[in-house]
């Protein structure tokens, strides 16, 4: 699964749009419209997928700061 | 120019006090319960409530109207005309000094009633009187330059300590609840924001440290342990602010105070906190009155807070726990049992295990295990149901579908 796909969940699961391309530059709360709760629930689904903690080390503000956390 | 009284960033607001008299002194209506998103619509209620000397019942704006009516029973149209001889007397308020005379007037009959959802997990009422509600108001001269920064639900009793403490001080109130980060920045900097009270949820939100607050003399923290990293972050963010650590609960208000994680007791509490088998005791003079709040002995209240007492004279102590089952999510305390039963009303679902997995973010995220009897219902229709059940944050983020769900010996769901 990309990381595309997770953000899709979790915005689906909210009863918003898909996003069909997302940006390094995108933020996530501005942009995407995430609040704490998604975040939250981003975090779990990227940490089962890729067994990678987004937020261990502080906070992740935009899409491409995920990635690099990724190694992407 | 008169002192701002509250400050919205998301609605333009900015209403000062003495736009604040004009409002109450042309009051016609009067409402028992209060709900609303609008802060300032809650803030002036409860001002409206005291100078009328009249019971107010705070409602969370984000409960739904099956949730409401659980707590509180049907409500009728329960907005009233104010009588005439109080629309008298409010109209004869004319200046500041005398509305705050008659907001700390002796209040016989008032009293504010707000939910907590407590240690039971069952929202329950607790209703407090005037002593009660504002006794950790510090009211002193150095008080009154404060500029607050309100990052609580206006309709909970943290938020409730936080507007009194405001008010009574004739402090500017600026909303910072819901406020993206670059906002809440900008606010606590434009505003010069003096003190701001929030959860450790809300604070590590505000990291990492790429600017600086100097205007803030005061971060009060509560609800769940700050750790180390985001403590050591925190102060280099707020250079003159000193990080204190709060007690609180809906039943009982503010009780301790700390620096870092150890709680002593305040002398003047000395005699009414007891510990025993590890947990905290608080007597009821303490606490706000409440039907559902048990007491041992008709005296003492069982918090449920476990405990580790580090030196005995003085007293100095650490929470070690919750003794129940209650989910601490970004300070919002979440019962797993009341989330399963909403879920097993749900068609085609036969059994749920509902649990905290712990989360770098908000401490604690909402899951669920879930066997089903259709497998056709899905976890986006799962969650479409709940939307309107219950609040968000009690909203379980993820949903594993499996084929089995461990009981223990009593048949009860293992909890881990």
């Amino acid at each position: 699964m990309e990381l595309i796909d997770i953000i899709n969940i979790v915005l689906e699961n909210k009863g918003r749009a898909i996003l069909l391309t997302v940006k390094p530059n995108d933020d996530l709360r501005n942009d995407l419209g995430l609040d704490s709760l998604d975040l939250a629930e981003l975090t779990v689904r990227i940490e089962s997928e890729f067994d990678i903690d987004i937020f261990e080390n502080g906070l992740v503000k935009t899409v491409g700061e995920i990635q690099d956390k990724l190694g992407k | 120019m008169s002192k701002v009284f509250y400050r919205d960033l998301t609605t333009g607001q900015s209403t000062s006090y003495v736009e604040l008299l004009k409002d109450l002194t042309s009051a016609t209506h009067y409402n028992l319960y209060c709900r609303s998103k609008d802060y300032y619509v809650v803030f002036k209620s409860i001002v409206l409530s005291l100078l009328l000397n009249q019971e107010i019942i705070l409602l969370d704006d984000d409960l739904s109207q099956e949730e409401v009516e659980s707590q509180v029973g049907k409500i009728q149209n329960s907005e009233v005309l104010i009588s005439e001889v109080d629309r008298v007397f409010l109209s004869r308020i004319l200046t500041l000094d005398e509305l705050f005379e008659n907001i700390t007037k002796s209040q016989k009959n008032w009293r504010i009633t707000l939910f907590t959802s407590g240690t039971t997990g069952i929202p329950k009422m607790i209703s407090h009187d005037f002593t009660s509600i504002t006794r950790s108001v510090k009211q002193t001269n150095k008080h009154t330059s404060s500029v607050w920064g309100f990052a609580y639900n206006s309709t909970h009793m943290a938020g409730i300590q936080v507007f009194f403490q405001a008010l009574l001080n004739k402090n500017t109130i600026v909303k910072l609840f819901k406020l993206g980060r670059e906002e809440i920045l900008k606010e606590i900097n434009d505003n010069k924001i003096t003190h701001i009270s929030a959860t450790p949820t809300f604070y590590r939100l505000l990291l990492p440290v790429d600017q600086v607050c100097p205007s803030v003399e005061r971060l009060t923290s509560g609800g769940e342990r700050f750790d180390r990293k985001v403590f050591e972050s925190l102060s280099r963010m707020f250079p003159n602010a000193s990080i204190v650590n709060v007690y609180a609960s809906t039943e009982a208000g503010t009780v301790f105070a700390s620096d870092g994680d150890t709680f002593s007791v305040k002398p003047n509490f000395k005699n009414l906190v007891k510990f025993e088998n590890d947990e905290l005791y608080l007597h009821k003079t303490i606490m706000g009155s409440s039907n559902t709040i048990q007491l041992q002995q008709n005296e003492w209240y069982a918090t449920g807070d476990l405990i580790q007492i580090i030196s005995k004279d003085p007293i100095r102590f650490i929470f070690i726990s919750r003794k129940n089952e209650m989910i601490n999510v970004g300070g919002y305390k979440v019962n797993p049992g009341e989330v399963e039963d909403v879920l097993k009303m749900i068609d085609g679902i036969k059994q749920v295990r509902v649990y905290g997995k712990k989360n770098s973010l908000l401490g604690n995220i909402i899951c669920a295990d879930i066997l089903r009897t259709n497998s056709e219902i899905t976890e986006l229709d799962i969650r479409a149901v709940l939307q309107n059940k219950i609040q968000d944050f009690k909203i379980p983020r993820v949903i594993k579908f499996v084929e089995s769900i461990e009981t223990t010996r009593t048949g009860k769901i293992k909890r881990n």
